[in-house]
Parts: C-alpha cells; structure tokens; sequence
C-alpha cells in the first residue's frame, strides 16, 4: 500500500475519548487497505520492520493480545510479551519502573493491557514511547470500539445514522464505554440496555438511550452489541445469578424471530454460550461476531502503523 | 523573642474593641505590651514590621491535619508538619490518629503531646474511637483524654458499626470527650475513588455516591440526639450533609462540622486527567456540593474550615490513581484557597481560627494588653509561589505545588515565639 500523507491528531491511542471523527476515518481506510493484505496469499508488508512493540498484559486476555501479536506480525514488527498479574506487581515494582526496564531494551512502542482506568493516561506523561491502549479497567478499550463500528460499516454501509443497542453490563465494561464514544462520534444512535444495577446512573450524561427492556431495545435498533457476562469478575454480585441474567437478557433465536426486521448482532467475545446469547443466535446469518475478530486485526495494524508515522 | 512592633495592622479580632480598626501593636517578649493607635519605635533591638494593608487575627487552627508521627515520619513529622502549619498562618492543629501505631492509647497520645512541647504550633492530639482503629471495640478515651486527646475519631476510617458509635458517644459524654464522626457508608462508597457522576461515568470509574456520606450523617445525627451527646462531623463533602446537619442544629442538636478547603474549589471534574493530585477522600464533588458547603459557611451551619493536610512520598502518589493514596498537603495554601472561594476576612477568621477552638472547647486567643500574643498577620492581596522553596511540609503531593497563590501568611506568633514566613 502507498504511505498515507494523512497523520493522526495523537501520539498514542490511550481513548477513542482523544480521537477525532477525521482519526477515526482515516484509521478506517488505512484498515481497509490492511484488510485486503490479509486476504492475499502474502498476507504481511515490512511496513514496521525497524520497530519494536512491546505487549505488556497486567491483566489476563488472550484474544486482544492474539489480535494486536497477529497484527504487529504482519507488519513486520519485533515483538516482544510481558504479562504479570497486577496483583504481584502492585506489591513490587512500580508501572512506571516496568516500563521503563522494558523500553531501555530499545523498544519503541507499547501495547499495554492494565486493570485500572486511566493507567495508560498515566504512564504517557511519564515514559516516552508511543502507547497503544489495549484496555484500562473499565475505562476504554478503544481498538475494540474502533473494530466494532468498522465491522458496522462493513456490514451496513455507514455508521452515521445507525441504532446501535448495548446490551449487558454496562458498568464494568470499557468496551461500552468506548463503543459509546465512538459510534457518537461517528454519529450513531446509542442504546444501552441491561439490568438496572449495572447501568451507570449517570449513562444519560454521554448522550445514550437507556432501555431495561431487552425486547424493546432490539425493537429500535438496527444493530445489538451483546456483551460479555462475567459474574466471576465483579466484587459485588449486582444480580443474583446468570440464570436469572440469562432470563432477562439473554438473546435467543425466538426473540430475534419475533422482530419484524432483521438486525445485526455483535458480541465482543469470548462467548458466553447460553447466558447472554444462545448458540443458534450466535451461529446465525445475523452475526457478524468472526468479521469482528477478523477486522480486529485490520484495525490494530492501521493503528500502529499510523502511530508509528508519528514517531519523532 | 524580643521586641516587635507591628505598625498599621487592621485588626481582626471579633468582640474585643479594636475590631475592624487600624491598630499599632506592641509585643514584648511574646506578650502584647501595648494597643495603640500610634506608638513610636524605640529604635533599640526592635524589629518594625509595617504592616499597612495586612490583617491581625487570632492565628488559625486546623483541627484536622495528618502528620506521620508515629510511624509514618517518611511523609511528615511533627516538627517539618508544625512548620508547614506556621508557614499556613496556623498557630495550632489537632492531628488525626492516622498514624502506626494509631494514637489509640496513653502512650501514643503523650508521645504528641511531648514531641510538640517546644514548637511555636499547639498541637491536639485526636485520639481513636476503637481499638486498634479497628471499628470494632472502644479504646481507652478516659485515660486518652488525661494525656492530651482533645477528641475523638477514627480518622480516615469511618466507624461502621451504629452500635460501637453510639457507644462512643454515650461514653464519652461522660467525661466531656468529643467524638469526631468522619461520615462514609463503606458498603455504598464500594471502594470508589471518585464522585459517582457525570465524570466517573465519561472516566469509566466506580462513583462514590453522595448517598454514601448522607446516610452516614443521618445514622450519627440519630445516634448523636439518642444519646444527647455532641457530635462533630470531618469533611462533609456533599448538599445532603450540609441540609442534615442545619436541620439537626436548628433542633438545637449539639452538631458542629468542618469543610476541607479544598472542597470549597475543586470539582471532580479535576480527576478527569488521572492526576492523583486530585485523589481526595471524601472524594471531589460537584459544583452544586461546592455551592451548598459555601452556603453552608455563610449561614453557620458549617462551623470550621480546615486543610485535611495529608502529606504521602511521591512513591504513593506518582502511581496509578487507583491506586494511588488519598490526600493532599494543604496547611500552606489554605488561605489563598478560602480567597479563592470568595469568603470574606470576617468569614475565614471565624471558620480559621474561632470556629474550631470552639468546637473542640480551647480558648480564644485573646487580643489585649497583658495577654500572650497568639495571632496571624496576613496580606489578602500579596502573590507568592508554592513551590519546593517555599513548601514546608517533608512531602510534596499538592495539585497547586509551581502555582502562584494570593493571600500569604506574613508572620505568626505563638507560645513566646515567632515564626517571619514572608516578611
């Protein structure tokens, strides 16, 4: 592909909160083009060839750091994995000081994966290589959101003017977050949808609907987000049990029938199967949950490679 | 010290008759040897402090300042946190037990008593409510109240238990202990670290609700006029305190309480930069609580303004804000703060230096011939910069630390000794 002469307005992509509407179209395009390198028999360019990317996880995850080691691969990058339990880190040695040992190994750029929000804001003011934010407690996770408003446009054309419902937990979830922010950016209407405990009280506040009524929120919108359930992950239980989640809002096949219109269903993945979305919905022409994966990958390459234009 | 002269100074010293006048002031010795309108230099080792334009007042008192003393001298002791104190204008505090070991017994409260013995600033040891700090059973308040303590509380740890604080309250009545409440339902706060509103939500954090204070407000009040005991409120932070407690002191209900100054101009809106400068506990609110506590200040219902001052190492502050320790080191900027907020001379002396030697029952310094000087001189106009030259504190986590700040503390005098911070 020949080189944009188009920058991004940042250093580091630590929100979609950062990001212009002009960024985010430009990462689109510089991601269609990367799309179609992964679907030729060579599926790399040297692009990054002379840049070192360093994967640290403070938190455990297996598809995004797939996703972003796949992405660094083809475009030639040197990569290198750090993970550590945040929990024996914040006994120890300090964010800044882990990073700082890892860049001083000459590393130009940092994906960095972190349980607490803002941590990648954070560390920008404090270490000098490029950050890509691959996740921040339940603050942003924002080449989730980039990927999931490609994989909208993709699929139905534009993202401007679409519905787009989020279903789920809304409180816990960054990726609600920066799929908020985003899809508004990009001039979506944005439900949010799910139990009343995990809706924030002041979701209003970011300029979405709220809807506690799962038929009804798949009645308006055009597209659902399905998001990931994880009881097992939250210090509180603010529902009594994923039966009883799964009862009121989980997706099946009869629901999606009942509409008289066909939507598009999304899920951030992995897959609960059975609690918040059933297999024969998951399964179906409706989803575009592996177009999501698959973009993933697009996206996280235009975002480094674009980044790495920015380098002094 | 000897002589001082004080040429010109408006006087701030509500209910004596130079209030509101333009005094010279003569100190011999630590003692205020003459008032006058006009009084010649003797030329002879005096020192001439022209003070045209700068206010004389009872020197402040912060009746809620952490020093690390002991245990946690890393972050301040008594000595480098009394000059941060004098530096401020302050020329007494009363410190939380805070401390490792918490001042929770005898021992812990006559080490404060004595470390402080020989400094310019009084210093009033808060002892625990609970053993340990725990939360869970009485510490010794009688014994704590004969060597020193002046109150009280658990500090930054909110007793949970109704029963252990209306037990407290009851008891301590007793003797004539006062029982400092710092008001936070633990279960609704769920280990926020912000305001739950509009920023937690755009900063994908956990809010602490205003809730969780109220409800803690209302439970102590209820305990408080159950056991017709008085009860003093720490921080209160939100609308709903400020609307409880006026209530409740309009029933003639014994309840005094203090706002942090910076309560009165930061929002929460300053956290959403992830700088643990900002990270507070009771956590920044809203403009709406800011307005509430300034009215509250106004009308009476809020007795005290203090710092919170609560020095931590760079090591607990340059960190992850969720992790990050809460506070900021506040004696030194307290009055610029309270002049930023809008509040009149007659408002900050009331709530700096009256307000809390009431609420914890010490005497107001007197302003007469005769008595031993303890007062502030201040200039409302003059600028000076808070920066690691002038910060006296061992630690340096303020948000405003580089700004340039107006209101500056000029001098203080106190147990027959001075302190020239910006002469």
């Amino acid at each position: 592909m020949t080189a944009s002469p188009r920058q991004l307005s940042t250093n580091h992509l630590l929100g979609i909160k950062d990001l212009q509407a002009t960024d985010i179209e430009l990462i689109f395009e510089t991601a269609d083009n990367f799309k179609d390198v992964l679907n030729r028999p060579i599926k790399k360019v040297p692009s990054l060839r002379d840049i070192t990317i360093a994967n640290v996880f403070f938190e455990n995850s297996t598809r995004t750091r797939l996703s972003f080691e796949l992405a660094e691969k083809r475009l030639s990058a040197d990569i290198i994995n750090f993970a550590a339990s945040s929990s024996s880190v914040s006994k120890g040695e300090t964010l800044i000081d882990t990073v700082n040992n890892i860049l001083a190994m000459k590393v130009d750029m940092i994906v960095m994966r972190h349980p607490y929000p803002g941590a990648g804001v954070f560390l920008s003011k404090h270490v000098n290589a490029q950050l890509v934010n691959a996740g921040d407690g339940a603050h942003e996770h924002p080449t989730q959101a980039l990927l999931d408003a490609f994989s909208i446009r993709e699929r139905l054309g534009d993202v401007a003017g679409k519905k787009v419902a989020i279903i789920g937990d809304i409180l816990h979830s960054r990726v609600a977050l920066s799929n908020i922010l985003c899809l508004r950016k990009l001039g979506a209407e944005v439900m949010v949808c799910g139990p009343t405990t995990l809706i924030p009280r002041y979701i209003g506040s970011l300029g979405v609907k709220v809807e506690y009524d799962l038929l009804a929120a798949l009645k308006w919108c055009d597209v659902a987000n399905m998001l990931r359930i994880q009881l097992e992950r939250q210090d509180i239980a603010y529902f009594p049990s994923l039966r009883e989640y799964s009862m009121l809002y989980g997706l099946n096949k009869k629901i999606l029938d009942s509409l008289d219109k066909e939507i598009t269903i999304m899920h951030p993945g992995p897959i609960n199967r059975g609690v918040e979305i059933t297999s024969d919905v998951a399964d179906s022409h409706h989803s575009i949950i592996l177009d999501q994966v698959e973009n993933g990958v697009a996206i996280r390459m235009a975002v480094l490679y674009l980044l790495a234009g920015k380098r002094g | 010290m000897d002589s001082l002269l004080i040429k010109s100074a408006k006087i701030v010293f509500p209910d004596t008759p130079f209030h509101g006048r333009e005094m010279d002031v003569l100190i011999e010795g630590g003692v205020i040897a003459q008032i006058a309108g006009r009084i010649k230099a003797d030329g002879n080792r005096q020192t001439v402090i022209d003070a045209k334009g700068q206010y004389l007042s009872p020197g402040f008192f912060d009746m809620n300042v952490n020093f690390g003393e002991p245990g946690l001298e890393t972050k301040e002791d008594i000595v480098s946190g009394c000059a941060a104190a004098a530096a401020g204008g302050f020329t007494g505090v009363a410190v939380r037990p805070n401390t490792q070991p918490p001042l929770h017994s005898r021992s812990e409260v006559a080490l404060i008593v004595n470390r402080a013995r020989p400094l310019l600033v009084d210093v009033h040891p808060i002892g625990t409510i609970s053993k340990k700090r725990m939360g869970e059973e009485l510490a010794e308040l009688y014994d704590m109240k004969l060597a020193g303590a002046i109150a009280f509380g658990d500090g930054d740890r909110p007793v949970q238990q109704a029963g252990l604080m209306s037990r407290a309250l009851l008891y301590s009545k007793g003797f004539g202990g006062r029982i400092i409440s710092y008001p936070e339902d633990i279960s609704v706060a769920a280990g926020a670290k912000m305001n739950e509103g509009v920023t937690s939500t755009y900063l994908g954090m956990r809010g602490n609700p205003n809730l969780a204070e109220a409800l803690m407000v209302a439970r102590d009040l209820y305990l408080a006029e159950y056991n017709d005991a008085p009860i003093h409120f720490s921080t209160i932070s939100t609308a709903e305190s400020v609307d409880l407690i006026r209530r409740a002191k309009s029933k003639g209900l014994p309840v005094t309480c203090e706002v942090a100054v910076h309560h009165l101009v930061m929002t929460d809106e300053l956290v959403a930069g992830f700088d643990s400068n900002y990270k507070v506990s009771p956590p920044l609110r809203t403009a709406k609580d800011q307005k509430a506590l300034l009215k509250g200040i106004k009308d009476g219902t809020v007795d005290a303004i203090v710092s919170q001052h609560t020095p931590h190492e760079i090591e607990h502050k340059e960190v992850e804000y969720q992790i990050a320790a809460e506070g900021i080191i506040g004696l030194q900027t307290v009055l610029p703060l309270a002049l930023s907020a809008g509040l009149t001379v007659e408002q900050l002396v009331d709530k700096l230096a009256i307000g809390p030697r009431r609420v914890l029952g010490l005497p107001i310094p007197e302003f007469g011939e005769g008595a031993v000087a303890n007062m502030v001189l201040f200039d409302t106009s003059r600028e000076w910069r808070f920066d690691q030259q002038t910060n006296q504190s061992r630690s340096s986590n303020s948000p405003l630390l580089g700004d340039t700040l107006k209101g500056a503390v000029t001098m203080v005098i106190n147990k027959r000794q001075m302190a020239n911070t910006q002469l």
